[in-house]
């Protein structure tokens, strides 16, 4: 029975334990939203972290110090020579001579082929290309013994990092016991040095890990975005335009939103289908090119980009429009002058989070041939290209282990990408809020 | 020098704007009935009535404003300055720079004072160059009465005054086209009992210049700026007529029960 006088009515013994009951459940539906944050917190920071360990240790590389005789004798007479006989000669000398017999004259001690191949094996094939430089820029040192720093192969690279370990069983092990014998010579010398690997910033793909790079997957990956955002950007724009002030509201245009936001929810992968109906067998644009991994992208990002782009629109207030009309102002200009200034920061944001989507997408880019294996870095949008995610694909499905820590590092990178995105999203809101 | 109001009005017929059996439709929703009425330029004519009544219906019709309601369909003829505003040959965007309207809630841009002002006369051509700009910009502001509160900050957004002076300034924007004739829809509802009291001085000014249509649903308002009066009920004009004839002596009995508070 409640007491019907005021004042006791909220003393009463049921109202305090209703009271209790309610603190109660609010402090439960408070602490499961902090806790949900919390786990996904925890998430995030275990990826990031993971991804991190592995991944950093591909932006290091390791090199050797080796002494190389500049043997007259296998560089060939080329003192005097000038153009294109110099560049000729230079390129045909047989740098793989002079970098085994330096090693010899270092490691007396290997003397059959099987120890001399793994000798060689030490330093990175590319180790050639760094003494051609060498002698292109200075073609004096022939004659000399000059100490190079020549990069060093993948297993010595991953060795130094510890991801092959000198108590594993040596009849498994990548490293055999003489390479690691000769490595601990070159330690105590001081010519084992780590330093920053700007290869893999600055070059394309590769067979060898040490001198696999991920520009021209970037490059491939920004100019694929560069091609969805030209297309899909004002594509998406102007449908919402239309179907948001423009176009009269019957059962077509209900049917026509209807199906832009079942577009949205279609797997990636049927856009890739279409791509590849499409651009590739009625228009033929070239397989693996950047402007039919745009196109497709565009496809894709369309419908995310028309619903964020029309939701945008409508929370520009009806009261703006009317005085902009009331002004004279002409539908266009109500749209150009107040509608879409407006919007611009909700659009900007929507197009980014899809152009974000793009940048990872994979599975639609598999369908178009983008999966190719791409040394060059592509010059323009019609050139063979890979983008970030179907690179991190192709080496996170690679054989050779040195190839872990670089699909790691390409996760990095994509990661950096993302943000970098999400703070121009954020720096353009702000631009734009700024002219209210 | 005075650029912005300097186009005297078309030679002054008695009446600037007919309304002839007005008709007006939302779907199957008869808002308007019949509805006649002349407005005299140089006059502040209210239209009074309980709310839902049709008066803001009715001053949509006078600058084309319902076109843009899919579902509006209007029947016949309202005349400015004897043209049918309905006709074919009318520019709709001309018209409405003709005829300029203030809504019930202030509604600047949000774009700078000068902009707000300075946005009708750029897109109508209006200004030849930057000084005449300026000029129409500060004279428009002066005749609103807002010059003096913001002209150290004409770059400011208009969104960041007060509700009054927003009203002011939706007001110095319509005048800054010229405009023949100013729609006031209920413009002070939202606005303080002194904020209220300036923008009733305004209108006051502004008549000397333009045909003023003040909807409002306080009818001491009406008694005091007005010098015509139409009571408007369930979409028909019960009564129109001077405004001291209207208070003090109404025709009709439905006028007498409306302001004598009966109901609305
Ligand atoms: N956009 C609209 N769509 C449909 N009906 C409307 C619309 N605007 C007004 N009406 C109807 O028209 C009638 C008159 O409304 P209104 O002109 O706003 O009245 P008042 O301004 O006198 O309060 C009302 O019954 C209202 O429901
Ligand atoms: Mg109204």
């Amino acid at each position: 029975m409640i007491d019907m006088k005021q004042g006791t009515i909220w003393e009463t013994k049921e109202m305090q334990a209703r009271l209790r009951r309610r603190y109660r459940k609010e402090r439960i539906f408070k602490s499961v939203g902090l806790g949900g944050l919390l786990v996904g917190l925890l998430a995030l920071a275990i990826l990031v972290a993971s991804v991190l360990d592995t991944g950093l240790s591909g932006f290091r590389e390791t090199r050797l110090k080796i002494d190389i005789y500049m043997n007259p004798e296998i560089i060939g007479n080329v003192k005097n020579l000038h153009g294109d006989a110099w560049t000729k000669q230079v390129r045909d000398v047989d740098y793989g001579a002079l970098i085994r017999n330096s090693l010899r004259t270092k490691f007396p001690d290997a003397k059959s082929r099987h120890d001399i191949f793994g000798l060689l094996k030490l330093v990175s094939s590319d180790a050639r290309v760094e003494i051609m430089n060498r002698l292109i820029k200075d073609r004096n040192i022939i004659g000399k013994t000059i100490p190079i720093n020549l990069l060093s192969s993948s297993i010595v690279d991953m060795y130094e990092k510890g991801q092959i370990l000198r108590s594993s069983d040596a009849s498994t092990r990548k490293i055999s016991n003489k390479q690691l014998a000769w490595l601990d010579k070159l330690q105590a010398e001081g010519r084992v040095t780590s330093q920053f690997n700007w290869t893999f910033l600055t070059s394309g793909d590769s067979r060898e890990p040490e001198l696999a790079g991920i520009l021209g997957a970037a490059v491939g990956s920004f100019l694929t975005l560069l091609v969805t955002l030209a297309i899909a950007f004002p594509i998406g724009v102007a449908t919402a335009i239309y179907l948001e002030e423009f176009a009269p509201k019957n059962k077509w245009t209900d049917l026509i939103e209807i199906n832009i936001n079942n577009l949205a929810a279609v797997p990636s992968i049927i856009f890739g289908l279409l791509g590849l109906a499409i651009f590739l067998n009625i228009f033929n644009i070239p397989r693996s090119s950047p402007l039919v991994g745009g196109l497709t992208l565009s496809l894709m990002t369309l419908p995310t980009l028309i619903i964020a782009s029309r939701a945008a629109i409508r929370a520009v207030p009806p009261s703006i429009r009317d005085a902009a009309i009331s002004m004279g102002a002409s539908p266009v200009q109500t749209q150009l002058h107040h509608v879409l200034p407006l919007s611009m920061p909700g659009i900007l944001t929507g197009t980014i989070l899809g152009m974000a989507q793009a940048l990872g997408e994979t599975a639609p880019l598999l369908m178009i041939g983008m999966v190719a294996f791409i040394v060059d870095i592509p010059k323009g949008v019609l050139d063979a290209a890979a983008v970030l995610p179907v690179q991190i694909f192709l080496w996170a499905d690679s054989p050779e282990r040195g190839f872990m820590e670089k699909t790691s590092a390409a996760i990095i990178v994509l990661l950096v990408f993302l943000v970098l995105m999400n703070g121009l999203a954020i720096w353009m809101r702000h631009k734009f809020e700024r002219r209210w | 020098m005075d650029n912005a109001a300097e186009i005297t009005p078309q030679a002054p017929t008695q009446a600037m704007i007919q309304a002839c059996d007005v008709n007006v439709y939302y779907g199957d929703d008869h808002a308007i009935r019949n509805v006649n009425l002349d407005i005299a330029p140089k006059t502040v004519t209210a239209l009074i009535g309980p709310s839902g009544c049709g008066k803001s219906t009715f001053l949509r019709c006078i600058n084309r404003m319902n076109d843009t309601i899919a579902s509006c369909r209007i029947t016949g003829t309202i005349t400015l300055d004897g043209q049918d505003i309905y006709d074919k040959s009318i520019d709709v965007v001309q018209l409405r720079a003709r005829v300029g309207m203030v809504f019930q809630k202030p509604n600047p841009f949000p774009k700078s004072i000068y902009d707000n002002v300075a946005y009708g006369p750029r897109i109508h051509g209006l200004a030849r160059n930057h000084t005449e700009l300026d000029q129409i910009v500060f004279t428009s502001l002066q005749k609103s009465g807002l010059w003096d509160e913001v002209k150290d900050r004409l770059d400011t957004p208009g969104t960041s005054l007060s509700g009054g002076q927003q009203q002011r300034l939706c007001i110095a924007r319509t005048i800054a086209v010229n405009p023949e004739v100013i729609l006031m829809d209920e413009p002070c509802s939202a606005l303080d009992p002194i904020a209220t009291a300036v923008i009733e001085e305004l209108v006051a000014e502004l008549k000397e210049r333009f045909a003023i249509v003040f909807v409002t649903h306080s009818m001491q308002q009406a008694a005091r700026i007005s010098q015509k009066t139409a009571f408007f009920y369930l979409g028909e004009i019960i009564e129109f007529g001077d405004t001291t004839q209207i208070f003090t002596n109404p025709r009709v009995e439905k006028t007498k029960d409306y302001i004598t508070g009966r109901y609305g």
